[in-house]
């Protein structure tokens, strides 16, 4: 579990008035692991034709893509500095046009499952070995594309396609399914699980997908908890959306400096 | 016109390595002389239609040119957050080619209807909207879109309207003046040319010399040739299967709307649901998209300015 980066996206978010810390927290070790040997890319070439793709499809945890993108260079301090500004590259779901190395424009929940089918076809027919790696949310999961493309993306046989569930347990709470890991291997993929926040865990996983390349797409489910990190914000509804005052503030940092 | 589709695709995707076709379970044998020739480039991906739509924005950004094709409102309306977020938003191109719009499925009903996509995907920002009646209209405006890095969307009539424009003149965005005219402008969109033209000997029997304005591309809409004629003439009228609300009338009226002393009118779709089966005739004749119609409205309008 990688505190520092959790210090930024509250650092970030508290200073713009805008965006979701629980859900950033929830996902960061995710992305941060993915962006750790297990992608290819040019931090300073994000346009380069041999990458491998990330796609973040639950857009609503952004900052944790931001400050992983600059963690690895893509972007820099002062863009997370003007996070939530009119004139900055960054805010509350990422635009593909203005942030270098943010695949797909996000926020809408249904989407980048879909999205990343159709770039994986195309690493398909170009005969490309590259990957794609999609970070979709449980709560996601109610939408009806998701369905739809994990459908295709069996029956295209993508399997460069990845996609890791940030299952947090959040919506599950008014619309739970009833068999999760059922539901994926039914619609024909390669299933695995594995902690959300243990990084060494969370490889392992991605390596297991990297080598298995049997015809089917892999889903990770990534068991993780919304707000990890800081006791007060964990699994804790209201926080989804709200922004710390300056004594909450000093207590999340304080718990992250522990 | 679906057979000009077809066989663009084969064309294009011949020398173009970069083209892939995707459907939702309509024209598949039709274009199986294109994924014949073109393997690995074809997909009937099944009936899912906003995730065609998300992977062919996923092509896109993989580098390839996109085209999605089916039935009008499955792609239009079904799938529309898909076009504005994926494709647009994204700054992604990529052409849908759609049949059916407005009542081509005369006998379906409204499920299979669809009034209002060019006024859905006007509102798209940066989009293009394309309406060939002709197989060279389809053949050139796709040749000169699907590779421009925007989201075209083309309405493949199921009637062309017969006039010949020679293919070095269909240009993206120009409307063409097939018929010269003093008394008033008639704009008249997809196989509304022919009905158009067809209405031009009883005009001329009530001595109204009409002018005749195809709009081939309906974004982005030639204003200019609308409004230097509107201006000549002072009477206009709109032909189109389309939605009274965002349609080829409501780019008519922009275009004249600075004028001074003009009149017009519309024969298009009025804000009600057509629950009517039958033929695509007796859908004409409900909506008045006939040349007795056109006559009479034409007649109207010309009494009006006298």
């Amino acid at each position: 579990m990688d505190k520092n980066l959790r210090k930024k996206i509250v650092a970030m978010i508290t200073k713009a008035g805008e965006g979701h810390i629980p859900s950033s927290f929830s996902i960061v070790d995710i992305i941060n692991t993915v962006f750790s040997g297990h992608l290819k890319f040019d931090s300073k070439n994000p346009e380069w034709e041999e990458r491998d793709f990330f796609v973040l499809s639950k857009g609503h945890g952004g900052a944790a893509l931001f400050v992983v993108l600059e963690k690895f260079g893509f972007i820099t301090q002062q863009d997370l500095d003007s996070y939530g500004t009119f004139t900055g590259i960054l805010g509350g779901h990422p635009d593909r046009t203005k942030v270098p190395g943010a695949e797909a424009s996000t926020g809408s929940l249904g989407h980048g499952l879909s999205f990343s089918v159709g770039i994986a076809l195309g690493h398909k027919i170009r005969k490309a070995a590259n990957k794609v790696i999609v970070l979709v949310g449980d709560g996601e999961c109610h939408e009806g594309t998701v369905w739809e493309a994990a459908l295709v993306a069996q029956n295209l046989k993508l399997d460069n396609l990845c996609c890791i569930v940030d299952v947090n347990g959040s919506a599950a709470q008014i619309l739970p399914h009833p068999n999760f890991p059922g539901q994926w291997q039914a619609f024909g993929w390669n299933v695995l699980e594995t902690d959300g926040h243990d990084e060494a865990e969370i490889s392992a996983a991605l390596t297991r997908f990297e080598n298995m390349r049997n015809g089917k797409p892999t889903v990770i489910l990534a068991h993780t908890v919304k707000g990890k990190g800081v006791s007060f914000l964990e699994t804790h509804g209201p926080w989804h959306h709200k922004i710390p005052n300056p004594q909450e503030y000093e207590a999340i940092m304080k718990e992250l400096s522990e | 016109m679906r057979n000009t589709f077809v066989d663009t695709m084969l064309e294009v995707g011949l020398v173009d390595p970069k083209l892939v076709v995707l459907v939702g379970d309509i024209s598949h044998f039709a274009l199986q002389p294109f994924a014949d020739a073109c393997p690995g480039r074809f997909y009937n991906v099944g009936i899912c239609e906003p995730t065609i739509i998300g992977m062919s924005a996923g092509l896109a950004a993989a580098g390839f040119y996109p085209v999605a094709h089916t039935i009008a409102p499955f792609i239009v309306e079904r799938s529309f957050e898909q076009i504005k977020l994926d494709f647009c938003y994204q700054e992604l191109g990529g052409t849908l080619i759609t049949v059916g719009s407005a009542f081509d499925y005369s006998g379906l009903g409204c499920s299979h209807y669809c009034y209002d996509d060019f006024a859905l995907m006007k509102a798209l920002p940066e989009t293009e909207v394309l309406y060939p009646a002709m197989p060279d209209e389809f053949r050139e405006l796709f040749k000169q879109t699907y590779r421009n890095g925007k989201l075209t969307y083309i309405r493949l009539p199921g009637r062309k309207h017969g006039h010949e424009i020679p293919a070095g003149e269909i240009r993206l965005g120009k409307a063409v003046t097939v018929k010269g005219g003093k008394d008033l402008t008639i704009v008249a969109a997809g196989p509304h040319l022919r009905t158009a033209l067809d209405s031009v000997p009883a005009l001329a029997g009530r001595k109204l010399d009409a002018e005749i304005i195809y709009p081939h591309t309906v974004k982005p809409f030639d204003y200019q040739a609308v409004r230097e004629s509107v201006a000549r003439t002072k009477r206009f009228l709109v032909v189109e299967e389309h939605s009274q609300f965002g349609g080829v009338h409501d780019e008519v009226m922009r275009a004249v709307c600075e004028l001074d002393g003009v009149a017009g009118a519309a024969i298009n779709i009025p804000d009600k649901f057509c629950h009517g089966y039958g033929s695509y005739e007796e859908h004409c004749q409900h909506f008045g998209l006939t040349v007795d119609n056109i006559v009479a409205k034409a007649l109207a309008l010309c009494k009006s300015a006298s």
